[in-house]
Protein backbone atom coordinates (compact mmCIF):
# COMPACT_ATOMS: atom_id res chain seq x y z
CA UNK A 1 0.00 0.00 0.00
CA UNK A 2 1.66 3.52 -0.58
CA UNK A 3 1.38 5.89 1.56
CA UNK A 4 0.40 9.62 0.25
CA UNK A 5 1.80 12.17 2.32
CA UNK A 6 0.57 15.78 2.76
CA UNK A 7 0.09 18.14 5.94
CA UNK A 8 -2.29 17.30 8.00
CA UNK A 9 -6.04 19.44 8.32
CA UNK A 10 -6.46 21.42 11.45
CA UNK A 11 -9.09 18.95 12.16
CA UNK A 12 -6.70 15.81 11.79
CA UNK A 13 -4.13 17.49 14.09
CA UNK A 14 -6.73 17.71 16.93
CA UNK A 15 -7.80 14.54 16.47
CA UNK A 16 -4.35 13.02 17.10
CA UNK A 17 -4.20 15.26 20.14
CA UNK A 18 -7.13 14.04 21.10
CA UNK A 19 -6.41 10.84 20.71
CA UNK A 20 -2.59 10.89 22.40
CA UNK A 21 -4.41 12.41 25.01
CA UNK A 22 -6.77 9.76 25.23
CA UNK A 23 -4.66 7.44 24.89
CA UNK A 24 -2.43 8.56 27.74
CA UNK A 25 -5.32 7.77 29.99
CA UNK A 26 -6.93 4.71 28.61
CA UNK A 27 -7.62 3.31 24.62
CA UNK A 28 -10.25 4.91 22.92
CA UNK A 29 -12.61 2.58 20.98
CA UNK A 30 -15.28 4.84 19.64
CA UNK A 31 -14.11 8.49 18.57
CA UNK A 32 -16.78 10.63 16.91
CA UNK A 33 -15.13 14.29 15.53
CA UNK A 34 -17.76 16.41 14.17
CA UNK A 35 -19.26 13.19 12.77
CA UNK A 36 -22.92 13.86 10.97
CA UNK A 37 -25.07 12.18 8.44
CA UNK A 38 -27.25 12.90 6.73
CA UNK A 39 -29.22 10.26 4.02
CA UNK A 40 -29.77 10.57 0.33
CA UNK A 41 -33.53 11.86 0.74
CA UNK A 42 -31.63 15.05 1.78
CA UNK A 43 -32.97 14.16 5.72
CA UNK A 44 -30.13 14.92 8.35
CA UNK A 45 -29.95 12.10 11.37
CA UNK A 46 -27.04 13.09 13.36
CA UNK A 47 -24.59 16.34 13.08
CA UNK A 48 -22.09 17.90 14.64
CA UNK A 49 -21.44 15.08 17.11
CA UNK A 50 -18.32 15.16 19.02
CA UNK A 51 -18.08 11.73 21.48
CA UNK A 52 -14.98 9.91 22.79
CA UNK A 53 -15.47 6.78 24.78
CA UNK A 54 -12.59 4.57 26.01
CA UNK A 55 -12.69 0.95 26.75
CA UNK A 56 -13.98 -0.04 29.54
CA UNK A 57 -16.99 2.45 29.86
CA UNK A 58 -20.29 1.32 29.89
CA UNK A 59 -22.30 4.21 28.24
CA UNK A 60 -25.97 4.47 28.06
CA UNK A 61 -27.86 6.46 25.12
CA UNK A 62 -30.84 7.88 25.37
CA UNK A 63 -33.56 10.65 23.71
CA UNK A 64 -36.99 10.31 22.25
CA UNK A 65 -37.57 8.18 19.37
CA UNK A 66 -36.36 10.05 16.09
CA UNK A 67 -33.48 11.31 17.84
CA UNK A 68 -30.63 9.91 16.10
CA UNK A 69 -30.45 6.85 18.40
CA UNK A 70 -30.64 3.96 15.49
CA UNK A 71 -28.31 6.21 13.23
CA UNK A 72 -25.72 6.48 15.63
CA UNK A 73 -25.88 2.71 16.59
CA UNK A 74 -25.87 2.66 12.58
CA UNK A 75 -23.00 4.48 11.96
CA UNK A 76 -21.06 2.43 14.49
CA UNK A 77 -21.54 -0.68 13.04
CA UNK A 78 -20.75 1.15 9.73
CA UNK A 79 -24.49 0.31 8.12
CA UNK A 80 -24.25 4.36 7.41
CA UNK A 81 -21.21 5.88 6.43
CA UNK A 82 -20.78 9.06 8.08
CA UNK A 83 -21.19 12.35 5.31
CA UNK A 84 -19.26 14.68 7.85
CA UNK A 85 -16.93 15.03 10.20
CA UNK A 86 -14.70 11.83 11.33
CA UNK A 87 -16.12 8.69 12.74
CA UNK A 88 -13.17 6.20 13.95
CA UNK A 89 -14.31 2.90 15.83
CA UNK A 90 -11.56 0.17 17.11
CA UNK A 91 -9.16 1.53 15.60
CA UNK A 92 -10.65 1.99 12.19
CA UNK A 93 -11.74 5.18 10.22
CA UNK A 94 -14.94 4.22 9.23
CA UNK A 95 -15.08 6.99 6.14
CA UNK A 96 -12.06 5.22 4.76
CA UNK A 97 -13.01 1.64 5.55
CA UNK A 98 -13.04 -0.31 2.19
CA UNK A 99 -16.33 -2.70 1.98
CA UNK A 100 -14.24 -5.72 2.38
CA UNK A 101 -12.84 -4.42 5.47
CA UNK A 102 -16.33 -4.11 7.21
CA UNK A 103 -17.03 -7.61 8.08
CA UNK A 104 -13.51 -7.26 10.34
CA UNK A 105 -14.97 -3.96 12.26
CA UNK A 106 -18.20 -6.18 12.40
CA UNK A 107 -16.20 -8.79 14.51
CA UNK A 108 -15.15 -6.22 16.96
CA UNK A 109 -18.29 -4.91 17.45
CA UNK A 110 -21.38 -6.99 18.90
CA UNK A 111 -24.83 -6.15 18.89
CA UNK A 112 -27.95 -7.63 20.37
CA UNK A 113 -31.77 -5.55 19.62
CA UNK A 114 -35.33 -5.58 21.68
CA UNK A 115 -36.51 -8.79 19.15
CA UNK A 116 -33.31 -10.58 19.98
CA UNK A 117 -33.15 -11.88 16.40
CA UNK A 118 -32.17 -15.25 16.69
CA UNK A 119 -32.54 -18.19 13.95
CA UNK A 120 -35.92 -19.86 15.20
CA UNK A 121 -35.31 -22.97 13.22
CA UNK A 122 -31.54 -23.27 15.00
CA UNK A 123 -30.92 -24.35 18.55
CA UNK A 124 -29.45 -22.14 21.57
CA UNK A 125 -26.13 -23.58 20.55
CA UNK A 126 -26.53 -23.33 16.91
CA UNK A 127 -27.25 -19.60 17.16
CA UNK A 128 -24.51 -18.94 18.57
CA UNK A 129 -22.21 -21.51 16.49
CA UNK A 130 -23.60 -19.91 13.72
CA UNK A 131 -21.80 -16.68 13.98
CA UNK A 132 -18.52 -18.44 14.50
CA UNK A 133 -19.17 -20.94 11.35
CA UNK A 134 -20.21 -17.93 8.76
CA UNK A 135 -16.55 -16.01 9.74
CA UNK A 136 -14.79 -19.26 8.77
CA UNK A 137 -13.94 -20.58 12.54
CA UNK A 138 -13.22 -24.08 13.03
CA UNK A 139 -15.32 -27.25 14.19
CA UNK A 140 -12.60 -26.90 17.15
CA UNK A 141 -13.15 -23.31 17.65
CA UNK A 142 -16.70 -23.52 17.92
CA UNK A 143 -17.17 -26.43 20.65
CA UNK A 144 -14.80 -24.81 22.81
CA UNK A 145 -16.50 -21.35 22.29
CA UNK A 146 -19.68 -21.56 22.48
CA UNK A 147 -20.11 -24.00 25.43
CA UNK A 148 -18.09 -20.89 27.12
CA UNK A 149 -20.24 -18.18 26.10
CA UNK A 150 -23.60 -20.51 26.99
CA UNK A 151 -21.73 -20.72 30.60
CA UNK A 152 -21.31 -16.79 30.62
CA UNK A 153 -24.82 -15.78 30.34
CA UNK A 154 -26.03 -18.76 32.38
CA UNK A 155 -27.75 -20.99 29.83
CA UNK A 156 -25.60 -23.79 29.41
CA UNK A 157 -28.10 -26.14 30.05
CA UNK A 158 -30.49 -24.66 27.47
CA UNK A 159 -28.39 -25.92 24.37
CA UNK A 160 -30.46 -27.89 22.86
CA UNK A 161 -33.67 -26.01 23.32
CA UNK A 162 -35.23 -24.05 20.49
CA UNK A 163 -35.41 -20.37 20.75
CA UNK A 164 -39.60 -20.39 21.31
CA UNK A 165 -38.92 -23.19 24.25
CA UNK A 166 -37.19 -19.84 26.00
CA UNK A 167 -38.56 -16.88 27.76
CA UNK A 168 -37.40 -13.41 26.73
CA UNK A 169 -35.16 -12.98 29.06
CA UNK A 170 -33.05 -16.10 27.99
CA UNK A 171 -33.51 -15.62 24.16
CA UNK A 172 -32.06 -11.93 25.01
CA UNK A 173 -29.22 -13.93 26.74
CA UNK A 174 -28.62 -15.94 23.74
CA UNK A 175 -28.11 -12.85 21.64
CA UNK A 176 -26.06 -11.82 24.00
CA UNK A 177 -23.48 -14.87 24.11
CA UNK A 178 -24.12 -14.67 20.21
CA UNK A 179 -23.01 -11.42 20.13
CA UNK A 180 -19.78 -12.02 22.31
CA UNK A 181 -18.74 -14.60 20.30
CA UNK A 182 -15.88 -12.85 18.59
CA UNK A 183 -14.73 -11.27 22.38
CA UNK A 184 -15.79 -7.76 20.76
CA UNK A 185 -14.10 -4.30 21.65
CA UNK A 186 -17.98 -3.05 22.16
CA UNK A 187 -20.99 -4.51 23.05
CA UNK A 188 -23.70 -2.74 21.58
CA UNK A 189 -27.17 -3.36 23.17
CA UNK A 190 -30.34 -1.47 21.32
CA UNK A 191 -33.53 -1.51 23.62
CA UNK A 192 -32.51 -4.60 24.67
CA UNK A 193 -34.97 -4.51 27.91
CA UNK A 194 -37.94 -3.21 25.25
CA UNK A 195 -39.54 -7.10 25.34
CA UNK A 196 -39.04 -7.84 29.03
CA UNK A 197 -40.64 -7.12 32.46
CA UNK A 198 -39.16 -5.38 35.02
CA UNK A 199 -37.33 -7.77 36.60
CA UNK A 200 -35.76 -9.65 33.37
CA UNK A 201 -34.86 -6.17 32.43
CA UNK A 202 -32.76 -6.04 35.60
CA UNK A 203 -31.11 -9.60 35.08
CA UNK A 204 -30.23 -8.71 31.79
CA UNK A 205 -28.48 -5.16 32.51
CA UNK A 206 -26.37 -7.14 35.61
CA UNK A 207 -25.86 -9.30 32.52
CA UNK A 208 -23.99 -6.44 30.64
CA UNK A 209 -22.91 -5.03 33.60
CA UNK A 210 -20.85 -8.25 34.28
CA UNK A 211 -19.45 -7.97 30.80
CA UNK A 212 -18.43 -4.94 31.27
CA UNK A 213 -16.42 -5.88 34.19
CA UNK A 214 -14.68 -8.22 32.21
CA UNK A 215 -13.19 -5.47 30.18
CA UNK A 216 -15.71 -4.65 27.26
CA UNK A 217 -16.77 -1.70 26.27
CA UNK A 218 -21.12 -1.22 26.56
CA UNK A 219 -23.56 0.97 24.82
CA UNK A 220 -26.49 0.36 25.90
CA UNK A 221 -29.65 2.77 23.86
CA UNK A 222 -32.33 2.88 25.99
CA UNK A 223 -35.71 4.70 27.11
CA UNK A 224 -35.69 2.45 30.50
CA UNK A 225 -35.63 5.75 32.88
CA UNK A 226 -35.64 3.56 35.99
CA UNK A 227 -32.34 1.56 34.68
CA UNK A 228 -30.79 4.76 33.49
CA UNK A 229 -31.56 6.57 37.31
CA UNK A 230 -30.29 3.76 39.27
CA UNK A 231 -27.31 3.10 37.56
CA UNK A 232 -25.60 6.48 37.21
CA UNK A 233 -23.30 5.58 34.84
CA UNK A 234 -22.35 8.10 31.51
CA UNK A 235 -25.34 8.85 30.06
CA UNK A 236 -25.31 10.37 26.17
CA UNK A 237 -28.23 12.09 25.19
CA UNK A 238 -29.56 12.63 21.26
CA UNK A 239 -32.25 15.65 20.42
CA UNK A 240 -32.70 16.30 17.07
CA UNK A 241 -29.70 14.36 15.70
CA UNK A 242 -27.53 16.37 18.48
CA UNK A 243 -25.36 15.42 21.38
CA UNK A 244 -27.27 17.49 23.83
CA UNK A 245 -25.81 15.94 27.02
CA UNK A 246 -22.70 13.85 27.84
CA UNK A 247 -22.32 13.63 31.33
CA UNK A 248 -20.99 11.23 33.72
CA UNK A 249 -22.85 8.99 36.38
CA UNK A 250 -26.00 10.77 35.17
CA UNK A 251 -29.71 10.10 35.29
CA UNK A 252 -31.98 9.94 32.06
CA UNK A 253 -33.04 13.39 32.61
CA UNK A 254 -30.99 16.38 32.73
CA UNK A 255 -31.12 16.95 36.60
CA UNK A 256 -30.14 20.82 36.73
CA UNK B 1 -7.35 -25.36 5.97
CA UNK B 2 -10.05 -21.73 6.05
CA UNK B 3 -10.57 -22.01 2.52
CA UNK B 4 -11.43 -25.79 2.64
CA UNK B 5 -13.90 -24.69 5.32
CA UNK B 6 -15.23 -21.88 3.48
CA UNK B 7 -15.89 -24.38 0.43
CA UNK B 8 -17.19 -26.93 2.92
CA UNK B 9 -19.83 -24.66 4.73
CA UNK B 10 -20.71 -22.93 1.20
CA UNK B 11 -21.62 -26.33 -0.75
CA UNK B 12 -23.68 -27.85 2.55
CA UNK B 13 -25.36 -24.49 3.04
CA UNK B 14 -25.90 -24.98 -1.61
CA UNK B 15 -27.15 -28.31 -0.83
CA UNK B 16 -29.59 -26.96 2.01
CA UNK B 17 -30.94 -24.06 0.32
CA UNK B 18 -32.16 -26.33 -2.71
CA UNK B 19 -33.92 -28.88 -0.61
CA UNK B 20 -35.57 -25.92 1.52
CA UNK B 21 -37.47 -24.79 -1.41
CA UNK B 22 -37.35 -28.32 -3.19
CA UNK B 23 -40.78 -27.80 -5.73
CA UNK B 24 -38.84 -24.86 -7.00
CA UNK B 25 -35.25 -26.36 -7.25
CA UNK B 26 -36.62 -29.21 -8.96
CA UNK B 27 -38.67 -27.23 -11.45
CA UNK B 28 -35.96 -25.44 -12.59
CA UNK B 29 -33.37 -28.40 -12.65
CA UNK B 30 -36.25 -30.22 -15.09
CA UNK B 31 -36.09 -26.78 -17.01
CA UNK B 32 -32.46 -27.20 -17.36
CA UNK B 33 -32.60 -30.75 -18.00
CA UNK B 34 -35.25 -30.07 -20.97
CA UNK B 35 -32.88 -27.21 -22.55
CA UNK B 36 -30.26 -29.89 -22.61
CA UNK B 37 -31.97 -32.55 -24.14
CA UNK B 38 -33.07 -29.73 -26.91
CA UNK B 39 -29.77 -29.27 -27.10
CA UNK B 40 -28.78 -32.56 -27.23
CA UNK B 41 -31.27 -33.27 -30.23
CA UNK B 42 -29.93 -30.16 -32.42
CA UNK B 43 -26.31 -31.40 -31.41
CA UNK B 44 -27.25 -35.32 -32.83
CA UNK B 45 -28.61 -34.08 -35.55
CA UNK B 46 -26.23 -31.06 -36.93
CA UNK B 47 -23.58 -33.67 -36.41
CA UNK B 48 -25.58 -36.35 -38.12
CA UNK B 49 -26.34 -34.17 -41.40
CA UNK B 50 -22.67 -32.93 -41.23
CA UNK B 51 -21.60 -36.21 -41.47
CA UNK B 52 -24.35 -37.13 -44.34
CA UNK B 53 -22.76 -34.22 -45.87
CA UNK B 54 -19.51 -35.27 -46.22
CA UNK B 55 -19.78 -38.53 -47.09
CA UNK B 56 -22.36 -37.77 -50.11
CA UNK B 57 -19.18 -35.41 -50.71
CA UNK B 58 -16.90 -37.84 -50.78
CA UNK B 59 -19.07 -40.12 -52.79
CA UNK B 60 -20.17 -39.68 -56.14
CA UNK B 61 -18.51 -36.29 -57.46
CA UNK B 62 -19.75 -36.06 -61.04
CA UNK B 63 -22.21 -37.90 -63.26
CA UNK B 64 -21.72 -37.77 -66.82
CA UNK B 65 -24.80 -38.81 -69.02
CA UNK B 66 -23.48 -40.61 -71.91
CA UNK B 67 -25.15 -40.43 -75.65
CA UNK B 68 -27.38 -43.48 -76.59
CA UNK B 69 -30.53 -44.40 -77.66
CA UNK B 70 -32.98 -43.41 -78.69
CA UNK B 71 -31.80 -40.01 -79.97
CA UNK B 72 -28.44 -41.30 -80.89
CA UNK B 73 -26.35 -44.36 -81.33
CA UNK B 74 -24.79 -45.70 -78.12
CA UNK B 75 -21.27 -45.44 -77.89
CA UNK B 76 -18.85 -48.03 -79.30
CA UNK B 77 -16.74 -49.75 -77.36
CA UNK B 78 -13.61 -47.73 -78.04
CA UNK B 79 -15.63 -44.61 -77.86
CA UNK B 80 -16.49 -45.55 -74.62
CA UNK B 81 -12.69 -46.54 -73.41
CA UNK B 82 -11.41 -43.19 -74.96
CA UNK B 83 -13.31 -41.23 -72.88
CA UNK B 84 -12.80 -42.78 -69.68
CA UNK B 85 -9.23 -42.74 -70.34
CA UNK B 86 -9.54 -39.16 -71.02
CA UNK B 87 -11.80 -38.53 -67.75
CA UNK B 88 -9.25 -40.43 -65.71
CA UNK B 89 -6.28 -38.37 -66.76
CA UNK B 90 -8.16 -34.88 -65.04
CA UNK B 91 -6.81 -33.72 -62.14
CA UNK B 92 -8.96 -34.52 -59.34
CA UNK B 93 -10.76 -37.50 -60.65
CA UNK B 94 -9.91 -40.65 -58.53
CA UNK B 95 -12.29 -43.16 -59.95
CA UNK B 96 -14.44 -43.57 -62.77
CA UNK B 97 -17.10 -45.87 -62.97
CA UNK B 98 -19.30 -46.85 -66.15
CA UNK B 99 -22.89 -47.35 -65.33
CA UNK B 100 -24.97 -48.94 -68.40
CA UNK B 101 -28.58 -48.79 -69.27
CA UNK B 102 -28.88 -52.39 -67.22
CA UNK B 103 -27.15 -51.17 -64.61
CA UNK B 104 -28.91 -48.32 -64.41
CA UNK B 105 -32.03 -50.02 -64.42
CA UNK B 106 -31.34 -52.55 -61.70
CA UNK B 107 -30.51 -49.70 -59.61
CA UNK B 108 -33.78 -47.98 -60.25
CA UNK B 109 -35.67 -51.21 -59.32
CA UNK B 110 -33.48 -51.44 -56.22
CA UNK B 111 -35.12 -47.97 -55.13
CA UNK B 112 -38.42 -49.23 -55.93
CA UNK B 113 -37.72 -52.33 -54.16
CA UNK B 114 -36.67 -50.56 -50.91
CA UNK B 115 -39.60 -48.79 -50.93
CA UNK B 116 -41.57 -52.22 -50.92
CA UNK B 117 -42.94 -51.25 -54.75
CA UNK B 118 -42.62 -52.77 -57.66
CA UNK B 119 -41.28 -51.10 -60.49
CA UNK B 120 -43.36 -51.57 -63.45
CA UNK B 121 -42.08 -49.98 -66.44
CA UNK B 122 -44.82 -51.86 -68.86
CA UNK B 123 -45.02 -52.46 -72.51
CA UNK B 124 -46.91 -49.62 -73.16
CA UNK B 125 -44.29 -47.92 -75.87
CA UNK B 126 -45.73 -44.17 -75.36
CA UNK B 127 -44.82 -44.62 -71.55
CA UNK B 128 -41.26 -46.17 -72.27
CA UNK B 129 -38.73 -44.75 -69.84
CA UNK B 130 -35.59 -43.62 -71.77
CA UNK B 131 -32.55 -44.77 -69.64
CA UNK B 132 -28.70 -43.54 -70.69
CA UNK B 133 -26.01 -44.91 -69.67
CA UNK B 134 -23.28 -42.76 -67.71
CA UNK B 135 -20.33 -42.17 -66.01
CA UNK B 136 -20.10 -41.71 -62.41
CA UNK B 137 -16.46 -40.14 -61.23
CA UNK B 138 -15.39 -39.79 -57.49
CA UNK B 139 -13.02 -37.14 -57.18
CA UNK B 140 -10.08 -36.47 -54.61
CA UNK B 141 -11.51 -33.27 -53.72
CA UNK B 142 -15.13 -32.59 -53.71
CA UNK B 143 -14.06 -28.93 -54.58
CA UNK B 144 -12.56 -30.26 -58.00
CA UNK B 145 -16.03 -31.08 -59.51
CA UNK B 146 -16.78 -27.65 -61.63
CA UNK B 147 -13.17 -28.01 -63.67
CA UNK B 148 -13.66 -31.88 -64.25
CA UNK B 149 -17.48 -31.04 -64.94
CA UNK B 150 -16.58 -28.27 -67.25
CA UNK B 151 -13.78 -30.61 -68.93
CA UNK B 152 -16.24 -32.95 -69.83
CA UNK B 153 -19.26 -30.56 -70.79
CA UNK B 154 -17.96 -29.99 -74.69
CA UNK B 155 -17.13 -33.52 -75.27
CA UNK B 156 -19.90 -34.90 -77.87
CA UNK B 157 -20.41 -38.29 -76.10
CA UNK B 158 -21.79 -36.63 -73.02
CA UNK B 159 -25.28 -35.20 -73.01
CA UNK B 160 -25.41 -33.95 -69.43
CA UNK B 161 -23.41 -33.40 -66.58
CA UNK B 162 -25.05 -33.60 -63.62
CA UNK B 163 -22.69 -32.96 -60.37
CA UNK B 164 -23.92 -33.17 -56.70
CA UNK B 165 -23.32 -29.78 -55.87
CA UNK B 166 -26.83 -28.42 -55.79
CA UNK B 167 -28.25 -31.27 -53.64
CA UNK B 168 -25.46 -30.62 -51.73
CA UNK B 169 -26.22 -26.63 -51.83
CA UNK B 170 -29.95 -27.90 -50.80
CA UNK B 171 -28.58 -29.87 -47.90
CA UNK B 172 -25.86 -26.99 -46.60
CA UNK B 173 -28.98 -24.57 -46.28
CA UNK B 174 -31.37 -27.70 -44.78
CA UNK B 175 -28.67 -27.71 -42.11
CA UNK B 176 -28.53 -24.04 -41.73
CA UNK B 177 -32.19 -23.82 -41.38
CA UNK B 178 -32.17 -26.74 -38.67
CA UNK B 179 -29.20 -25.12 -36.66
CA UNK B 180 -30.43 -21.92 -36.81
CA UNK B 181 -34.40 -22.83 -35.75
CA UNK B 182 -32.87 -24.78 -32.85
CA UNK B 183 -30.42 -22.92 -31.34
CA UNK B 184 -33.20 -19.94 -31.55
CA UNK B 185 -35.09 -22.79 -29.66
CA UNK B 186 -32.40 -23.16 -27.48
CA UNK B 187 -31.71 -19.55 -26.69
CA UNK B 188 -35.38 -19.08 -26.06
CA UNK B 189 -35.65 -21.84 -23.82
CA UNK B 190 -32.23 -21.05 -22.33
CA UNK B 191 -33.77 -17.40 -21.27
CA UNK B 192 -36.40 -19.07 -19.79
CA UNK B 193 -34.01 -21.27 -17.98
CA UNK B 194 -32.35 -18.38 -16.96
CA UNK B 195 -35.39 -16.40 -15.42
CA UNK B 196 -36.18 -19.93 -13.21
CA UNK B 197 -32.76 -19.90 -12.08
CA UNK B 198 -32.92 -15.84 -10.88
CA UNK B 199 -36.19 -16.53 -9.42
CA UNK B 200 -35.61 -19.55 -7.70
CA UNK B 201 -32.39 -18.11 -6.07
CA UNK B 202 -34.02 -14.85 -5.40
CA UNK B 203 -36.58 -16.78 -3.17
CA UNK B 204 -33.48 -18.45 -1.52
CA UNK B 205 -31.96 -14.95 -0.46
CA UNK B 206 -35.88 -13.81 0.66
CA UNK B 207 -35.57 -16.97 2.73
CA UNK B 208 -32.66 -16.92 4.06
CA UNK B 209 -33.06 -12.99 5.13
CA UNK B 210 -33.16 -13.40 8.63
CA UNK B 211 -29.38 -15.67 8.67
CA UNK B 212 -28.09 -12.90 5.84
CA UNK B 213 -28.79 -10.32 8.71
CA UNK B 214 -27.02 -12.00 11.21
CA UNK B 215 -24.20 -12.77 9.39
CA UNK B 216 -23.94 -9.33 8.26
CA UNK B 217 -24.06 -8.15 11.87
CA UNK B 218 -21.44 -11.35 13.20
CA UNK B 219 -19.05 -9.82 10.42
CA UNK B 220 -19.52 -12.61 8.05
CA UNK B 221 -17.55 -11.75 4.62
CA UNK B 222 -19.31 -11.23 1.32
CA UNK B 223 -17.88 -14.55 0.34
CA UNK B 224 -19.74 -16.75 2.77
CA UNK B 225 -22.68 -14.67 2.19
CA UNK B 226 -23.09 -15.11 -1.65
CA UNK B 227 -21.23 -18.54 -2.95
CA UNK B 228 -23.45 -20.46 -1.61
CA UNK B 229 -26.28 -19.01 -3.36
CA UNK B 230 -24.06 -19.08 -5.97
CA UNK B 231 -23.22 -22.55 -5.50
CA UNK B 232 -27.24 -23.43 -5.18
CA UNK B 233 -27.47 -22.30 -9.00
CA UNK B 234 -24.53 -23.75 -9.77
CA UNK B 235 -26.30 -26.90 -8.16
CA UNK B 236 -29.78 -26.83 -10.54
CA UNK B 237 -27.42 -26.69 -13.38
CA UNK B 238 -25.18 -29.87 -11.99
CA UNK B 239 -28.01 -31.77 -11.53
CA UNK B 240 -29.87 -30.92 -14.74
CA UNK B 241 -26.82 -31.66 -16.58
CA UNK B 242 -26.20 -34.94 -15.35
CA UNK B 243 -29.81 -36.11 -15.67
CA UNK B 244 -29.62 -35.15 -19.38
CA UNK B 245 -26.20 -36.92 -19.76
CA UNK B 246 -28.20 -40.00 -18.39
CA UNK B 247 -31.13 -39.72 -20.53
CA UNK B 248 -28.86 -39.24 -23.85
CA UNK B 249 -26.88 -42.06 -22.59
CA UNK B 250 -30.22 -44.15 -22.67
CA UNK B 251 -30.66 -42.95 -26.17
CA UNK B 252 -27.89 -43.58 -27.33
CA UNK B 253 -27.84 -47.31 -28.07
CA UNK B 254 -30.62 -46.62 -30.39
CA UNK B 255 -29.51 -43.62 -31.97
CA UNK B 256 -25.69 -45.42 -32.71
CA UNK B 257 -26.68 -47.51 -35.82
CA UNK B 258 -29.06 -44.88 -37.09
CA UNK B 259 -25.52 -42.34 -37.16
CA UNK B 260 -24.08 -44.87 -38.17
CA UNK B 261 -25.63 -46.47 -41.15
CA UNK B 262 -27.88 -43.23 -42.16
CA UNK B 263 -25.95 -40.87 -41.55
CA UNK B 264 -22.76 -42.53 -42.10
CA UNK B 265 -20.83 -40.70 -38.68
CA UNK B 266 -17.40 -41.92 -38.89
CA UNK B 267 -16.90 -44.25 -36.37
CA UNK B 268 -14.12 -41.95 -34.76
CA UNK B 269 -16.59 -38.79 -34.26
CA UNK B 270 -18.82 -41.87 -32.78
CA UNK B 271 -16.48 -42.95 -30.69
CA UNK B 272 -15.88 -39.91 -28.80
CA UNK B 273 -19.25 -38.39 -29.37
CA UNK B 274 -21.05 -39.33 -26.23
CA UNK B 275 -17.86 -37.85 -23.93
CA UNK B 276 -18.04 -34.82 -25.88
CA UNK B 277 -22.09 -34.30 -26.16
CA UNK B 278 -21.46 -34.61 -22.12
CA UNK B 279 -18.58 -32.30 -22.01
CA UNK B 280 -21.20 -29.58 -23.74
CA UNK B 281 -24.31 -30.48 -21.54
CA UNK B 282 -21.90 -29.79 -18.59
CA UNK B 283 -20.10 -27.00 -19.05
CA UNK B 284 -23.37 -25.23 -20.58
CA UNK B 285 -25.36 -26.43 -17.30
CA UNK B 286 -22.85 -25.04 -15.01
CA UNK B 287 -22.75 -21.97 -17.05
CA UNK B 288 -26.37 -21.15 -16.69
CA UNK B 289 -26.31 -21.98 -13.52
CA UNK B 290 -23.58 -19.54 -12.03
CA UNK B 291 -25.12 -17.03 -14.63
CA UNK B 292 -28.36 -17.12 -13.15
CA UNK B 293 -27.56 -17.17 -9.74
CA UNK B 294 -24.86 -14.62 -10.18
CA UNK B 295 -27.83 -12.19 -11.79
CA UNK B 296 -29.52 -13.08 -8.64
CA UNK B 297 -26.83 -12.54 -6.08
CA UNK B 298 -26.02 -9.29 -7.66
CA UNK B 299 -29.59 -8.23 -7.71
CA UNK B 300 -31.17 -9.33 -4.56
CA UNK B 301 -28.16 -9.50 -2.33
CA UNK B 302 -26.75 -5.90 -2.50
CA UNK B 303 -24.52 -4.62 0.38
Amino acid sequence: MSVTTRPMTSDELAAVAAGREAHARREVVISMLDAGVTYPNGKTALSEVDVTIPRGDFVFLVGASGAGKTTFIKLLIREVQPTAGRVIVAGRDLARLRRREVPRLRRRIGIVFQDFRLLPAKTVFENVAFALEVTGASGAEIRRRVPMLLNLVGLHQHGDHLPTQLSGGEQQRVAIARALVHDPAILIADEPTGNLDPVTSWEIIQLLIQINVLGTTVLMATHNQEIVNAMRRRVLALEDGKLVRDEPEAAYEREY
Amino acid sequence: MGFLRFIGFSVIRAWQGFWRNAMMSLATTATVVLMLVLLSGLYIVITGLNSGLSFIESKVGVTAQLVGPPDQKALTEDQLATLITFTRGLPGVKDVTYVSPDDAMERLKEVYLARGQTLDLGNDPQHRITIYASIEIQLTDPKMGEPVAAALRDRSEVVQITTKQDELDKLVGVINVVRTVGLVAIALVGLTVLFMIVNTIRIAVYSRSGEIEIMRLVGASDSFIRWPFILEGILCGLIGALVAIGLVAIVWDPIQPVMYDVFKVPTIVGARFLATLSALLLAVGLAVGAIGSWISVRSYLAA
